[in-house]
């Protein structure tokens, strides 16, 4: 188990940097990073059963200026490896799934903290490199930035072991202590998570012209997903 | 006073250097620190011969900056140029400052509201509901999708930048990138109400009759909508998901 987590650690790192610091090419979405911890804890497909729904809900919070969305990274981090190591050979079941991702904000608002605090440090990093090119050492530029991108991607990978470790902890110590009738009960919030994520895209998306593309669009699908199974 | 041509070799370490423009992002000066490591090459082949002029071009750039990540290279190939123009005498110090401060708050939010509220929201959709075949090619449609665009345009905002300020003000004004917004949000809505028919679906197909299939649709839609109408009155994602949270401890509670 423990090169699981070493592993998680290091992809959690860059993906985290990719997220503020390095790039922004999505490798930290959701969808990406839940299916590679998945993969890392054994079973990338229920990764991606997490992935799928968190990659949409938190759409909607928009990295601008000085604000700092909620740490979907994260979210994903917890989600997947908690999936993988729930999950049996038929999949993830409702519950554990609705269970993993309703406490998956608990993780998504501590990461923010956690981002929070890293650019807090960087401005005494930033401090330190203007007072060092005010003495004319013009590499502190590349020191500095260098300083800056290894904090991110330490705390990346802090970040990753722990949530990932509270992840299979949940798994393993919360989730079986439900009986079967409980199960079905909190299964009743499932339905609602997907609909947020569309919500949040919804919310992006929305001008004068999209807004009677997305719910005809809507109800296409629905009606030919009913037409499909009357048919078959 | 004249100052030879960039070379390719520095043009393309800003090129690669930009990358990393949020690599120091911090409260007070934000993405300062990256600008100034991202400059860096060209000033030291600029300033070859005169280090402290060069010191005073560093210290320039490590003033407050912040603007959309991607969109900060057309800022970064402009400020180049100026940087040129100073050190052949040509413009003032100072006008690169106020280039700077003018348009990054502009560029920032047009690249917002392109990246992030636009093609990010598309690319992750689509590769969603590909991930429902199979997750490794919804994640490639995904990262293809943004990626395309995003090194595409990044490239072009930094060619436009390295013409100058009037080539970068000029480009802007020719890119159209509202009517690309507008495209994008158009497609991100289209493939958005595919998933949420599709999930919504998915839950009625565990009841029976049209009549129930027609009151889940009316339910889901209602749902989606009311969330919107949350998410405009400033309800975060993660304050929804804490109440169902709430909400699943008093089901099992009971």
């Amino acid at each position: 188990m423990a090169w699981r987590f070493l592993l998680a650690a290091i992809l959690g790192g860059v993906c985290y940097l990719d997220r503020t610091a390095a790039c922004q090419l999505m490798l930290h979405r959701p969808l990406v990073v839940a299916t590679l911890m998945g993969a890392v804890f054994g079973n990338l497909a229920a990764g991606a059963q997490v992935g799928v729904v968190l990659e949409l809900i938190y759409l909607a919070r928009l990295p601008v200026g000085a604000s700092i969305p909620p740490d979907d990274t994260g979210a994903a981090v917890f989600g997947g490896s908690a999936a993988a190591v729930a999950s049996s050979s038929i999949g993830l079941d409702g519950a554990s799934f609705t269970g993993l991702l309703l406490l998956s904000v608990v993780v998504a608002e501590t990461g923010k903290l956690a981002d929070r605090f890293v650019r807090k440090v960087n401005v005494r990093i930033a401090r330190l490199t203007a007072e060092s090119v005010d003495r004319g050492d013009v590499q502190a530029v590349e020191h500095g930035l260098l300083a800056g991108l290894t904090l991110f991607a330490v705390m990346g990978a802090v970040l990753a072991l722990v949530f990932s470790g509270a992840g299979v902890l949940v798994s393993k110590a919360l989730l079986p202590r439900f009986g079967p009738a409980n199960r079905m009960e909190f299964a009743v919030l499932l339905p609602i998570l997907p609909l947020l994520g569309a919500a949040s895209v919804y919310s992006c998306s929305r001008t004068e012209r999209t807004a009677a593309v997305f719910f005809l669009t809507m109800a296409a699908v629905f009606g030919a997903t009913g037409f499909f199974r009357w048919a078959g | 006073m004249s100052v030879p041509a960039l070379t390719t070799g520095s043009r393309r370490a800003v090129w690669r250097r930009q990358f990393l423009l949020q690599g120091c992002w911090n409260y007070e000066g934000m993405q300062n620190v990256g600008f100034a490591y991202a400059i860096l090459p060209a000033l030291r082949e600029i300033y070859s011969k005169r280090p402290e002029e060069g010191l005073k071009a560093v210290k320039r750039h490590l003033e407050f900056f912040n603007t959309q990540p991607a969109m900060g290279a057309l800022i970064l190939g402009a400020s180049v140029r100026l940087e040129e123009r100073v050190a052949a005498g040509e413009a003032d110090p100072r006008a690169i400052g106020t280039f700077k401060v003018g348009l990054m708050g502009s560029l920032g939010a047009i690249g917002d509201s392109f990246f992030w509220g636009a093609l990010r929201p598309m690319a992750s959709v689509a590769g969603v509901l590909l991930a429902l075949l199979h997750p490794l090619l919804g994640i490639a449609a995904m990262l293809i999708l943004y990626n395309f665009t995003h090194l595409i345009l990044r490239r072009k905002v930094f060619a436009a930048g390295m013409e100058g300020p009037e080539g970068a003000v000029g480009w802007l004004k020719q890119a159209g990138l509202n009517i690309r917004t507008d495209d994008r949000k158009l497609l991100a809505a289209i493939l958005g109400g595919a998933y949420a028919g599709l999930f919504a679906g998915r839950f009625a197909a565990q009841g029976g009759g049209a009549p129930h299939a027609l009151a889940w649709l009316l339910l889901a839609a209602a749902v989606v909508h009311l969330f919107t109408v949350l998410f405009r009155k400033a309800v975060s994602p993660s304050e929804i998901l804490s109440f169902l949270l709430f909400v699943g401890v008093l089901i099992l509670w009971r």
